[in-house]
């Protein structure tokens, strides 16, 4: 039985039931009364997260009986190969720099930075090379976008551009 | 007007030059989808939601059906060339396909899969034609509980067959669902869920979690377990176009496949993987060859690439005459009408005829579009798949940005990006479906509404569900789609 075979995502039971409960309680939270017949704006929300509550226990009985939980299959991707944990670290920080950057160094940089950080998580070490590609593509996608009316904010916020 | 009539007003909007331009985009932009891989139609229309607010609706639904239809033709080249599918549906015409480029019958394979492809969308959009005003004849007498338990049906289907578990498939819909109560409540204004973020308020945007889902999470999801391995391409040197034998061969899994394909396309979580794997095991059983499957038969790609272009056609039936999403290519139509303010239903064929047939008749446009451009383009086509990975993943996740930061320029989508692309990459790891998720959080409000509608002419009676047959037969149907595999599993383990 390989590894991945025997995991026991526990904690994902667990998240799953947390967010029924946070939905619960927001739910039981709205005054039913705002509704018609009886059903307020608080009862559907009650319902999925009663729902969620009792796919995460249904989902901890799976793990307790052993269920397999197989990575799926996708192109260019090994599903029963061992994750790189460095490569995700790389992507997720590509997806995540936006958080911090797109207000302040705008649409352009931001592109260049996440560009660079996920063709780094996919083994490029061409830096430079692709920092200029990201800044183009970012640019192109900043003015072509632009033109089409799709508001993407300034070019660099931060110099008032 | 009857279906001939409107259909022909239709292409009196179809052939319009600007029209057949945005149906070429459509078709060539579905097409590169097709082949590449990491992005599908369901993300590249919701990508191109924001480009659109400047187009009239006609103008960006023509495109979409282009993109539908030219994601099925693009996912055939790559099946049969390089043992790929660019997309689910082309997964059984890599088996037979493939074995026939290598043995140098690459070309054969193409052209029956691009003949097949454009036989079998004909037929479907012919059906699609007739139907669909019948259908949305039939939807004036629903009311809130057979809406309800319409999409109740939905939402069990969606679950039961979609991904590995019942459980999985209904966690993946109740997060869906969850996340569609977020923001204001149209008929109390009370706002829910918003944790006190005026930006929450308005409800999260379907582009938001589909981009993030599908690309963000797709993204993460390959980098961490990324095979470098460069695409091996059979060539098409030596082969030969169909013979009169593969014609023969041919033309009966054509009319099967389509015949197969169509309904089950309609059907909730039909999709084109159920239809296309049908279709090659009849042919499989049917053919005078078959000692040949395996080795490459040509009726084993002729059936199944049938069967997926009917299947597309079919998923426009319940959308376009119920507004009922039953794939996630279609959950995105559905958000692309909305945000065009149309509702999908029985009084889109009335207040939208032109947009309506206007797109059906582009739908036959689009076919003889994409059976021109695919079989001399092979080439081009194969050539999209030297884009190196790094930069195809990196450049996919910039355009998601495009979609994200475009909507409304806000930081909570770019957060919301974040944690549900993280929300993405979990669920491929553990095997969770993630259509039922684009299912719930579209369909979600509409069952909310109409089952506090029925149950306020009911005054809080729940049995009111039950009243009407119709929905008494559906929401039977959605139980028994729920319980009859677990029943058929005790039955079996009984015999």
């Amino acid at each position: 039985m390989s590894a991945i075979s025997q995991r026991r995502p526990w904690w994902l039971a667990l998240a799953v039931i947390v967010i029924g409960a946070v939905w619960l309680q927001q739910g039981y939270a709205l005054p039913d009364a705002a509704g018609y017949g009886g059903v307020g704006p608080g009862a559907f929300v009650m319902l999925v997260g009663l729902g969620l509550i009792l796919l995460g226990l249904a989902l901890m009985a799976q793990i307790a009986r052993g269920a397999s939980f197989e990575p799926q299959e996708a192109e260019s991707a090994e599903a029963d190969a061992a994750p790189s944990y460095q490569a995700l670290a790389f992507a997720i920080a590509g997806a995540g720099i936006p958080l911090l950057t797109m207000q302040s160094l705008g649409f352009p940089l931001t592109a260049m930075l996440s560009f660079v950080l996920v063709t780094h998580a996919f083994g490029s070490r061409r830096l430079v090379f692709d920092a200029v590609i990201g800044l183009t593509l970012g640019g192109v996608c900043w003015a072509g976008f632009s033109w089409l009316g799709v508001t993407l904010g300034g070019a660099l916020p931060l110099a008032g551009w | 007007m009857d279906a001939f009539d409107s259909l022909m007003a239709g292409f009196g909007v179809a052939l319009q030059p600007a029209h057949l331009l945005w149906a070429f985009v459509g078709s060539l932009l579905g097409t590169a989808i097709g082949v590449l891989p990491g992005i599908g139609p369901a993300l590249t229309i919701a990508l191109l939601l924001p480009v659109t607010v400047k187009l009239a609706p006609t103008a960006a639904f023509i495109m979409f059906a282009g993109v539908l239809y030219g994601a099925m033709y693009g996912g055939s080249t790559t099946s049969i060339l390089l043992n790929t599918p660019g997309e689910s549906g082309s997964m059984m015409t890599a088996l037979e396909g493939n074995r026939m480029a290598r043995a140098g019958r690459g070309a054969a394979a193409l052209a029956t899969a691009a003949i097949g492809s454009f036989v079998a969308g004909t037929l479907a959009t012919l059906a699609l034609t007739f139907l669909a005003p019948a259908i949305a004849e039939l939807a004036f007498v629903f009311g809130p509980a057979d809406y309800f338990g319409l999409m109740l049906l939905a939402f069990t289907s969606v679950s039961v067959v979609m991904g590995a578990s019942r459980v999985r498939g209904f966690i993946a819909l109740f997060l869906g669902l969850a996340l569609g109560v977020v923001g204001i409540d149209g008929p109390s204004g009370q706002a829910r869920l918003a944790f006190g973020s005026p930006d929450l308020l308005d409800g999260i945007d379907i582009t938001v979690v589909l981009v993030s889902l599908f690309a963000v999470g797709e993204i993460l999801y390959v980098a961490s377990r990324y095979r470098s391995a460069p695409p091996a391409v059979n060539p098409l040197a030596g082969g030969h176009w169909m013979t009169r034998q593969d014609w023969q061969r041919s033309w009966k899994p054509w009319l099967r496949g389509t015949a197969l394909g169509f309904p089950i396309g309609a059907l909730p979580a039909g999709g084109s993987e159920v239809p296309t794997f049908l279709s090659y095991t009849i042919e499989r059983r049917l053919s005078r060859h078959q000692d040949e499957f395996g080795k490459g038969a040509i009726e084993g790609v002729a059936g199944p690439e049938a069967a997926n272009n009917a299947s597309a056609a079919g998923v426009l039936v319940p959308l376009l005459t119920l507004g009922l999403p039953t794939s996630a290519t279609a959950a995105v139509l559905l958000a692309a009408f909305q945000s065009y303010g149309l509702q999908p239903g029985p009084f889109l064929f009335i207040n939208s005829a032109d947009l309506v047939w206007g797109v059906i008749a582009s739908l036959y446009v689009g076919n003889l579009m994409l059976l021109v451009l695919n079989l001399p383009l092979v080439g081009v086509w194969v050539r999209l798949l030297l884009v190196p990975r790094p930069y195809l993943y990196a450049g996919i996740l910039v355009f998601a940005m495009v979609g994200i930061w475009g909507v409304g320029t806000s930081w909570m989508d770019l957060l919301l990006m974040f944690v549900i692309g993280l929300a993405g990459y979990v669920m491929r790891v553990y095997d969770f479906p993630i259509a039922p998720v684009l299912i719930g959080l579209i369909l979600g409000p509409m069952a909310e509404t109409q089952l506090r509608r029925a149950l306020a002419i009911g005054e809080g009676n729940p049995l009111v569900l039950m009243t009407s047959p119709l929905s008494a037969t559906l929401i039977v149907l959605a139980v028994a789609v729920l319980c009859l595999p677990m029943l058929l599993r005790k039955l079996k383990a009984g015999a």
